[in-house]
């Protein structure tokens, strides 16, 4: 006659979901593969949730989230993806290799959307810093 | 295991305690579970509504342009390692110079400026590597706090 609850099975299931977490983590990005550009310092832009991320591939495919969008369709796709959220953001994660025109093509697309300001996803260059 | 029950006061407890480890198992999970959706980083970009109006407000004083041609600064195709070539030379207010100075030129320049006013217009010419673009944009950036900025074209 055990008084104490026996956690033991608790504890097997909460490693084996930590597990699970950590292997997950990597792939549970938003959008596409892109090879994002490195700069010294960019700024804090939150986290994916609540975010439009519109993707720039290597090979010039635009992305909105999950789904590659042809740029006649970029517009309306782009206000689809926003549905009803009041206070949407648009960031846009542009392949290192592009060229700068093609980023400001997709810019002024979503300017044509209409939503002001975007934010250029980098990421920070590795341990050499300022 | 030996198990001493049955009301003996005596009772050495021979399980080890597993209670905290099990908190701190799970705070773990929490925080995995929270960090997933993984935190973005970059560069806010304003976007003036394109030819119709001359952009705005602070444009109708005096916009401070940074502008960057590729005759100036070659940085057409990828870029090699970190930072941009020694040779890339920017124009800042019709003043050219090598990239690098960038900071101590923009500081100079929008230093004394309340924050409003810190607004920077980058134009870029279409064929410049992105990830050049990004980079002295990141330089401009690092050379005053909250500096706002916006792109043009220069056409």
């Amino acid at each position: 006659m055990q008084a104490s609850i026996n956690i033991t099975p608790l504890v097997d299931v909460v490693l084996v979901l930590l597990i699970i977490f950590m292997v997950m983590a990597p792939q549970m990005r938003k959008g596409p593969d892109v090879n994002l550009p490195n700069t010294a310092k960019p700024s804090d832009q939150g986290d994916e949730r609540g975010r439009i991320l519109v993707s720039i591939d290597e090979e010039r495919v635009m992305w909105i989230n999950d789904q590659p969008v042809a740029s006649e369709h970029f517009g309306e796709a782009l206000r689809e993806a926003v549905g009803a959220e009041p206070n949407p953001r648009v960031v846009i994660r542009g392949d290192a290799r592009l060229k700068f025109g093609e980023v400001r093509r997709v810019m002024e697309a979503i300017d044509q959307a209409g939503f002001r300001g975007v934010g250029l996803i980098a990421k920070r260059a590795g341990a050499k810093g300022e | 295991m030996q198990l001493s029950r049955g009301g003996s006061e005596s009772s050495l407890q021979s399980e080890i305690n597993i209670t905290p480890l099990v908190d701190v198992v799970l705070v773990l999970l929490i925080i995995f579970m929270v960090v997933v959706p993984l935190l973005m980083q970059g560069y806010d970009i304003d976007i003036p509504r394109s030819s119709a109006d001359p952009v705005a407000a602070q444009a109708a004083e005096s916009p401070l342009i940074l502008s960057i041609e590729p005759t100036a600064c070659h940085i057409l195709g990828p870029l090699a390692g970190e930072g941009i070539p020694a040779d890339c030379r920017v124009s800042l207010a019709d003043e050219k110079f090598p990239a690098a100075e960038l900071p101590a030129h923009v500081a100079e320049i929008l230093g004394g400026q309340p924050p409003e006013k810190r607004v920077l217009f980058l134009a870029a010419a279409d064929g410049l590597n992105y990830e050049g673009v990004l980079r002295i944009l990141d330089l401009a950036k690092s050379g005053v706090e909250n500096l706002k900025v916006e792109f043009i074209t220069t056409n």
